[in-house]
């Protein structure tokens, strides 16, 4: 269960504070599929950063499984981050020098899973999203966005997290890719029993979700 | 993945500018290198030469010298008060006097710095040294008349020096001693028992019909030939050695000394104990070591070795700051992935270990090509250095060293009748100090520059050195990238 409580985060501006979240409260219980949507500027990517520990809110609480995470220390929250948080971003952010293979590995490695049990989690993992064999040995650059977009996925899926954040998934994606990356998604969150929380643009994608939050101006709204 | 394979293969990811660094900074690894090379070929150059010239002080009477005739001498008592000086580990004194072959024609010899009064200064033996009268030079040894008016009796026969010594194995160290002798027949004398026995050259063995066990005359009494030996000088074929007692006893000498050569610990003490000595004796003594020449005569290696370690601290500065700068530049265009990384779960201490793989990487990769340069330039390097800084100094080296008081030659002076003044000349002539010097000055310029182990992991330990000086500003920077920077460069 992940719970928002009165979750505000500020930013000072020169003379003037700006209220990029501004007192927002909600939940969302486990393996629900939810979305936020807003226009540009409307304090979106705030507040995923927020719900992913990214950063500190000026003020509020947020708990994910009961765990306020809010009063965290920094080390602490690395921890946190690696255990129980996945993100999946627009520009997919896959390490360019890595095989999709190992961008998988990555976060298994940081966890301290060892040789042989990290790459069979990770094969598992990229076969489970749809990544081939051979696709699995290339670099992102060999890959078309869809496939990196389902590479990010299986990499914030590593470490089994509670929560998956997930920044405009479908953003860089055409139509039909988007909704492949989509439909991946929604079957993850029920099949795996795992949060997810959708930031986007795309309305048709928001109407599919189990929730949907729209912000404006750094408020919730509906 | 680990960290630190994760850092390596980051090293690589841009062919171009990876190369282009490890260049560098090989250049700059390998002029550490070269400079570090130098620097410990040049202070091992300086190590043995300060170890070549010894840790000895000559001890003479005051005014002395091989031609002033000064009839001065040291004292044993005065160089006991030197033997219990700290730092003195050992004194040889010697007493040297004239001996003439009984019927030889008799030049008028002045005294030999000694203050024998013995009016029996004569020996059944006949000088080695061949003297043609009617010529300037002689067989076996140069003569030199000077003042040409006079000339040498036919029957003249020169003198035999008699030597007197608390010390015969060590005879090398003196200024005017036999050089090296080795036995090649009998024993070595007792250098501190009065006992008329005697060790004699080869030459003087066999022009006298001597063997272990024969006896000759002098000073009225009978000596007892125990060692024939073979001296390393032609001087030295001239000589008879006693034990120091019995010289003083036989010439009548009790207790004098004229010469002395004190052993210094440890060349480090030279100077303060060549100080102690003269404050013991005051004005009765002239004491020279050969440190201040010497000093003069490496001047210039410490020069080369001055530069040379400060341009490995140059070197050393200016790769760390390639490196620093290359890691900041690299930090600086991947803080995205660093946002990445602490996002999903990287903690800081971990991407910093990473980066600094990568530089490390980087560094050793430079290092090779830093150490190949080293090993190809580190001895004409060297070698440049050291002749340019030896050829600035030669000429006011050589001015001081000539003019020094060390040089003297020869160690044999008299005035002959009829006016004429002549000087023999050993092979080598040159004096201890001046010999020494000058073939140290000669091979200043010959540094042979090793390149082992030692140096091969000090420039790995440099380049690491380099590679986390270079790092920890990255370090710093990485720890100040915040995760959510990720989201902010969508």
């Amino acid at each position: 269960m992940l719970k928002v409580k009165d979750l505000s985060r500020t930013f000072q501006s020169g003379d003037v504070k700006v209220a990029a979240v501004d007192g927002i409260s909600f939940e969302v219980p486990d393996g629900q599929f939810a979305s936020i949507i807003g226009k540009s500027g409307s304090g979106k990517t705030t507040l995923l950063s927020l719900l992913g520990t990214l950063e500190k809110p000026t003020g509020g609480h947020i708990e994910i499984d009961d765990k306020d995470v809010t009063d965290l220390s920094d080390h602490a929250l690395v921890d946190y981050r690696r255990k129980k948080i996945g993100f999946v971003f627009q520009a997919y952010n896959l390490i360019p020098n890595l095989t999709a293979l190992e961008n998988v590995m990555l976060p298994l490695s940081f966890e301290g899973v060892h040789g042989d049990d990290r790459k069979k989690r990770a094969t598992e993992l990229l076969k489970q999203v749809g990544i081939t064999a051979d696709q699995m040995d290339r670099k992102p650059g060999r890959l078309s966005g869809g496939q990196q977009q389902r590479v990010a996925i299986a990499r914030a899926l590593a470490n089994k997290p509670s929560l998956i954040l997930a920044d405009e998934p479908t953003g860089n994606l055409d139509s039909e890719t988007g909704k492949m990356i989509f439909d991946l998604l929604h079957n993850l969150a029920k099949t795996q029993n795992t949060t997810i929380i959708v930031v986007t643009h795309d309305l048709t994608i928001a109407g599919k979700t189990d929730k949907s939050f729209r912000l404006q101006d750094g408020k919730l709204v509906s | 993945m680990n960290t630190i394979t994760l850092g390596m293969r980051n090293a690589f990811r841009n062919a171009t500018r990876s190369l282009s660094i490890i260049i560098i900074l090989g250049l700059s690894i390998g002029l550490s290198l070269t400079m570090l090379i130098a620097h410990q070929a040049v202070g091992q150059k300086i190590a043995d030469a300060k170890s070549s010239i010894g840790n000895t002080i000559t001890i003479a009477p005051a005014g002395f010298s091989q031609f002033s005739q000064a009839n001065n001498s040291l004292t044993t008592d005065q160089l006991t008060k030197v033997q219990s000086l700290q730092h003195v580990t050992n004194v040889t004194e010697t007493l040297t006097d004239r001996l003439t072959t009984i019927g030889s024609a008799q030049p008028s010899f002045g005294k030999f710095g000694g203050s024998s009064t013995s009016t029996n200064n004569q020996t059944s033996l006949k000088s080695p040294v061949n003297i043609n009268t009617n010529s300037k030079s002689g067989s076996g040894m140069h003569v030199f008349i000077n003042g040409g008016s006079g000339s040498l009796p036919s029957n003249f026969s020169p003198p035999i020096s008699i030597v007197g010594t608390n010390d015969p194995q060590n005879l090398g160290n003196l200024a005017s001693g036999s050089g090296t002798i080795t036995i090649t027949s009998g024993k070595y004398i007792n250098g501190t028992s009065d006992t008329n026995d005697a060790m004699v050259s080869q030459s003087m063995a066999s022009k006298n019909n001597l063997k272990v066990g024969s006896t000759f005359t002098a000073y009225g009494k009978t000596l007892t030939v125990t060692g024939i030996y073979k001296s390393s000088t032609q001087a030295g074929a001239n000589d008879v050695i006693v034990s120091l007692p019995a010289e003083q006893r036989l010439s009548g000498q009790s207790g004098d000394v004229t010469n002395a050569v004190a052993t210094v610990d440890s060349v480090d003490n030279l100077s303060s104990v060549t100080t102690a000595i003269r404050n013991t004796l005051g004005s009765n003594a002239d004491v020279t070591n050969s440190q201040d020449a010497v000093n003069q005569t490496i001047e210039p290696l410490n020069s080369v070795k001055n530069i040379a370690f400060y341009s490995l601290i140059g070197a050393i500065i200016a790769g760390s700051v390639i490196i620093l700068l290359t890691m900041i530049m690299i930090v600086r265009e991947r803080r995205r992935e660093i946002g990445i990384l602490k996002a999903i779960g990287a903690s800081n201490t971990r991407v910093i270990f990473q980066f600094m793989s990568e530089a490390v990487t980087l560094t050793i990769a430079g290092a090779v090509i830093g150490i190949i340069i080293g090993v190809i330039g580190g001895n004409p390097v060297t070698n440049t250095l050291v002749t340019n800084a030896s050829n600035s100094a030669n000429t006011s080296t050589t001015q001081t060293m000539d003019s020094g008081n060390f040089g003297a030659r020869g160690r044999m002076g008299m005035s002959a009748n009829g006016g004429g003044n002549f000087t023999a000349r050993p092979t080598t002539g040159s004096g201890f100090f001046g010999r020494n010097t000058n073939s140290l000055r000669n091979s200043i310029s010959n540094v042979k520059a090793n390149v082992g182990w030692s140096i091969l992991a000090w420039g790995l330990g440099a380049a690491v050195l380099i590679a986390i000086v270079g790092s920890a500003f990255a370090g710093w920077l990485i720890a100040r990238v915040r995760p959510s920077e990720v989201m902010r460069a969508e």
